[in-house]
């Protein structure tokens, strides 16, 4: 027991890199945005729903910082940081809408605005 | 054809499988009335996500290559609690796998060598955004009436269309994998960010650092000297291409023609920094600064204008519509009621 750890504890940490390939991240990004693609259109509340488009945010930003990383630059990582400020601005924004929503109608149904498709 | 497929990093019927298996066990947690077979979907994704990691790992040591453990367990952390966040019919819960989601995600950025990006993430999403949200949760929320503590409000305890959208959701990702799948892209070691030569043209002050704290260390350099600096525009006099230094004795120095307060120095091959790493910091913010200074500029916009829009948005007086009104009246009458009846 204490040889295995000893032995975990003189390996390279987190290893660095080289053994995965930028297709892992990839998948788990794609994956995470579909997760989000489907809570967004099956969702009724709209606080979730606007929860979901923050998942599929949170997937664009994985593969950005993968991507930065497969190139060895640092675009990817600056994009994030405008991607996190476009996040903060449309919780604000969303979020203010919703309970502007909410007290109109004392609910939170997606379903209830249907009338604004026209 | 069978070597087509063995080169790929996954069997591409053992990816479909996946795909199909992940989308009933989503279509199965989805929150409907009635007894819903939450648990018994949530396994089947879970043992979806296992079929993908069995088909990467398989063909990783193939190739001889021991992927991170760190890289599954945070993966399958992140799309767990994405699941779960989706399905959870209680608001409050799915905001708080989100956070999971964010921290995992987090977690794969450091995998990733973002480490600045992945604090940034934890403290901005987790910390401030989010806990907008719970807020906005809280407030938004109907009280609970007083006989059923746990009775969800109709639009949380069913979802709209759930086998449509699964379907088209896990069709964009088939297909999206398919693309991804067709051929590996490994990732370069990292090497770091530059030569020496490089960093000193974008931070020299690092570069500064680093000669002077070994300069002094092998007292080529006395005390109370240091490397000559133009104080107005920055210039270090640092001279790559011949590996020497100024050093000055003055405050202020204009060049090396200053006669008894300068003198040239040879930095010893061994002394000169030949590998210097930028950190991460450095390099997003050399990035940000430098090569994107118009992102700073639009960013800043877009906050101002999310800043008034917000605050002209809170301030408006809203008007209960007759429906909604009438049914406040009742509730407010109903209470009285019951107040009169206790």
């Amino acid at each position: 027991m204490t040889d295995a750890v000893l032995m975990l504890a003189q390996a390279d940490f987190p290893t660095p890199m080289g053994v995965l390939t930028l297709n892992h991240y990839l998948f788990v990004s794609t994956a995470m945005f579909a997760l989000g693609l489907i809570g967004f259109m099956t969702r009724r509340n709209l606080i979730i729903m606007f929860l979901c488009t923050e998942l599929m945010f949170q997937a664009a930003g994985l593969a950005l910082i993968a991507f930065g990383r497969y190139h060895l630059n640092f675009d990817g990582q600056t994009f994030v940081i405008f991607i996190l400020t476009i996040a903060a601005a449309e919780a604000a924004m969303a979020l203010a809408l919703v309970v502007l929503l909410f007290r109109r109608r004392e609910s939170l149904d997606a379903d209830l605005w249907a009338e604004l498709k026209g | 054809m069978n070597t087509a497929i063995a080169e790929l990093p996954i069997n591409p019927l053992l990816l479909y499988v996946a795909c199909v298996l992940g989308a009933i066990g989503v279509i199965l947690a989805m929150p409907r009335k009635g007894v819903s077979p939450m648990v018994f979907g949530g396994l089947l994704a879970a043992a979806a996500g296992g079929l993908i990691v069995l088909g990467l790992t398989s063909h990783a040591e193939r190739h001889a290559q021991t992927p991170s453990i760190f890289f599954y367990i945070f993966g399958l952390l992140a799309l767990g609690a994405g699941l779960r966040m989706i399905t959870h019919p209680k608001p409050v819960y799915a905001a708080l796998y989100f956070i999971l989601t964010i921290i995992a995600s987090s977690g794969l950025y450091l995998l990733l060598s973002a480490e600045f990006m992945a604090f940034a993430l934890i403290i901005i999403y987790a910390g401030a955004i989010l806990i907008t949200y719970l807020f906005v949760i809280m407030l938004a929320t109907l009280p609970p009436s007083e006989d059923d503590m746990d009775a969800l409000a109709t639009y949380d305890a069913s979802a709209r269309e759930p086998i449509v959208a699964t379907f088209a959701g896990f069709t964009l990702l088939a297909v999206l994998t398919t693309m991804l799948f067709r051929g590996t892209l490994s990732l370069p070691v990292r090497h770091g960010m530059d030569s020496s030569d490089a960093i000193l043209s974008k931070l020299p002050g690092k570069v500064e650092d680093n000669l002077s704290a070994s300069l002094h260390a092998a007292e080529l350099m006395t005390p109370e000297e240091h490397i000559a600096r133009q104080v107005d525009v920055g210039r270090v006099w640092i001279d790559s291409a011949r590996r020497r230094v100024l050093v000055s004795r003055g405050e202020n120095t204009a060049g090396p023609d200053q006669g008894e307060l300068v003198r040239w120095v040879d930095v010893p091959a061994e002394m000169w920094p030949a590998d210097m790493v930028g950190t991460n910091v450095e390099g997003v913010g050399l990035n940000l600064l430098a090569d994107h200074p118009m992102t700073i500029e639009i960013a800043g916009v877009i906050l101002l204008m999310a800043m008034l829009g917000a605050t002209v948005l809170a301030r408006k007086q809203v008007d209960l519509e007759e429906e909604a009104k009438a049914r406040q009246a009742r509730h407010l009458a109903l209470d009285v009621v019951a107040e009169d009846v206790g």
